[in-house]
């Protein structure tokens, strides 16, 4: 096999977007029909709309179809075919995976998955992996106990498709982890931005090991949008010396997007296997044109087993209007996914996106890499405290680093803040997925 | 790259999977790996199979 080889797939990946998009048209066309044939949840909905299998043949009428949220998957599960519902569309024999998404917008929803849909799962992230330069001589190391979520599980069933020595670093703390990074001389790995930057902090403040002569030479980041903001990507590639790129996926969704080894500032849409659409968060009109924000409904146009047809992600995401050096004919996403519809919000009638702080914050030298966001409202004013630590060293620099984060996050946020200064090591650490932003309006 | 060479190939497979599967059904440890193969085999239908009649090589 040709190591040198650009691309995981040579012609999908390069096919020309007219091309692409008669595939698109021919693969919704085939996973809606199945859909409608095998879910009685699906079928209840879209004869609700009066949308059948005859009625797709543009894009246009894609647009018809309407969109599934999680809350109605919700709905139906625990329901029979225990445990899923009637959107399950094959026996409960053929269902080899369980996972469910990790709650963080409410009840967890159940996943099932067959064989087949499992091997598309890892068939999504070799595109991923190989585009970020994972080849067989790679020995990859997964700091991250699998579980009941789907995270990490498909990068490590991808990685051993395309070649590589994938080490499970499941039930060990994050001192042995990174004893066995040193020892078996890693390569590479995978987790939230928020635990590639703790295991560099816990390298270097309690094992008195510099991260950057461990061999790390990339890293896969998944759960949250770090490896997409600019600063905290900064911060990960100078701590561990490595190339650090993004991927975005989802329990209900898969695999559908990754940064390539160009690292362009945007991930490439997956649009061979998935179709994704960007609608406008108050109108809902479709938005083709790049460099407007707006939600992302998307299809996975293989995934059988519990399909997943225009799913209300609530993603926010924007087209970039420019076309990748890479070679690929997939859009990109313009800096990655940007946040989630659930989680900007108004404070004081200005839209804040959490993402916006975490990029100024990791952007000022002298504050550690951990921070709090609280908004809470004192009568009819909304407040902003954001909590930052300092640095060992950088105490007596309190006053210009105020005057900074003030001015930058007026800047990039249109918003006043009130900055707390914390000793380093006293914010809450966080092992998986970080909760830095709490909104203290809504209780 | 010829795609319909390399589908002509595929769709042999897929060809004989189906039968090894027909004479599995007394067979669990044929049956089954012959199942797995089927979904590695379906993989290579998403990425080749499928974009056959795309690039002018259907015939």
């Amino acid at each position: 096999m040709n190591t040198e080889q650009k691309y995981w797939n040579p012609v999908l990946e390069t096919l020309p977007r007219e091309k692409l998009h008669s595939l698109q048209l021919k693969k919704f066309r085939r996973i809606f029909t199945w859909t409608y044939e095998n879910s009685r949840f699906h079928r209840k909905l879209y004869d609700e709309a009066g949308v059948t299998p005859e009625d797709i043949r543009s894009f246009e009428d894609i647009r018809r179809v309407p969109k599934v949220e999680k809350s109605m998957m919700r709905d139906i599960q625990r329901k029979d075919p225990f445990p899923y519902g009637d959107a399950l569309c094959v026996p409960l024999e053929e269902v080899s995976e369980f996972r469910q998404t990790s709650g963080t917008t409410g009840q967890p929803v159940y996943q099932a998955d067959t064989w087949q849909d499992w091997e598309w799962w890892a068939e999504n992230w070799c595109y991923i992996l190989w585009a970020q330069g994972y080849r067989p001589s790679d020995r990859v190391f997964l700091p991250f106990g699998y579980n009941i979520f789907v995270a990490f599980w498909a990068a490590h069933y991808a990685a051993e498709k395309l070649g590589c020595e994938v080490v499970p670093g499941g039930v060990l703390d994050t001192q042995a982890r990174i004893l066995k990074i040193e020892e078996l001389r890693a390569t590479a790995m995978m987790a939230t931005p928020t635990y590639i930057l703790g295991m560099a902090d816990t390298a270097r403040t309690k094992m008195n090991i510099d991260p950057t002569q461990l061999g790390i030479r990339r890293i896969t980041c998944a759960g949250e949008p770090g490896a997409s903001i600019p600063s905290t990507k900064k911060r990960m590639e100078s701590a561990w010396n490595a190339k650090v790129f993004d991927h975005a996926g989802a329990t209900e969704i898969g695999a559908w997007s990754y940064e390539c080894g160009h690292q362009p500032g945007g991930m490439h849409v997956n649009e061979a296997m998935f179709l994704v659409e960007i609608e406008d968060m108050e109108t809902g009109e479709s938005i083709e044109e790049p460099g407007r924000k707006g939600k992302m409904v998307i299809t996975a146009l293989d995934r059988i087993g519990q399909p997943c047809v225009r799913f209300d992600a609530k993603d926010v995401i924007e087209w970039d209007p420019e076309p990748c050096p890479c070679g690929r004919t997939f859009r990109l996403i313009k800096g990655g996914v940007q946040g989630r519809a659930d989680d900007i919000t108004k404070v004081k009638g200005v839209l804040l996106s959490p993402a916006a702080i975490e990029e100024v914050v990791r952007d000022v030298e002298g504050l550690g890499d951990e921070y709090e966001v609280l908004v809470d409202r004192l009568g009819d004013i909304d407040r902003i405290k954001l909590k930052v630590e300092l640095i060992p060293g950088a105490e007596d620099q309190v006053k210009s680093i105020e005057a900074i984060l003030k001015d930058q996050l007026r800047l990039k946020t249109n918003l006043g803040y009130r900055i707390d200064f914390y000793d380093y090591g006293k914010l809450p650490r966080y092992e998986v997925k970080a909760k830095r932003f709490k909104d203290l309006r809504k209780k | 790259m010829n795609i319909k060479e390399i589908d002509d190939q595929i769709q042999v497979m897929i060809s004989t999977a189906d039968e090894l599967k027909r004479l599995g059904e007394d067979f669990p440890a044929l049956y089954r790996n012959v199942a797995r193969i089927q979904a590695s085999l379906k993989m290579l239908e998403l990425n080749i199979s499928d974009i056959r009649e795309l690039t002018g090589e259907s015939n």
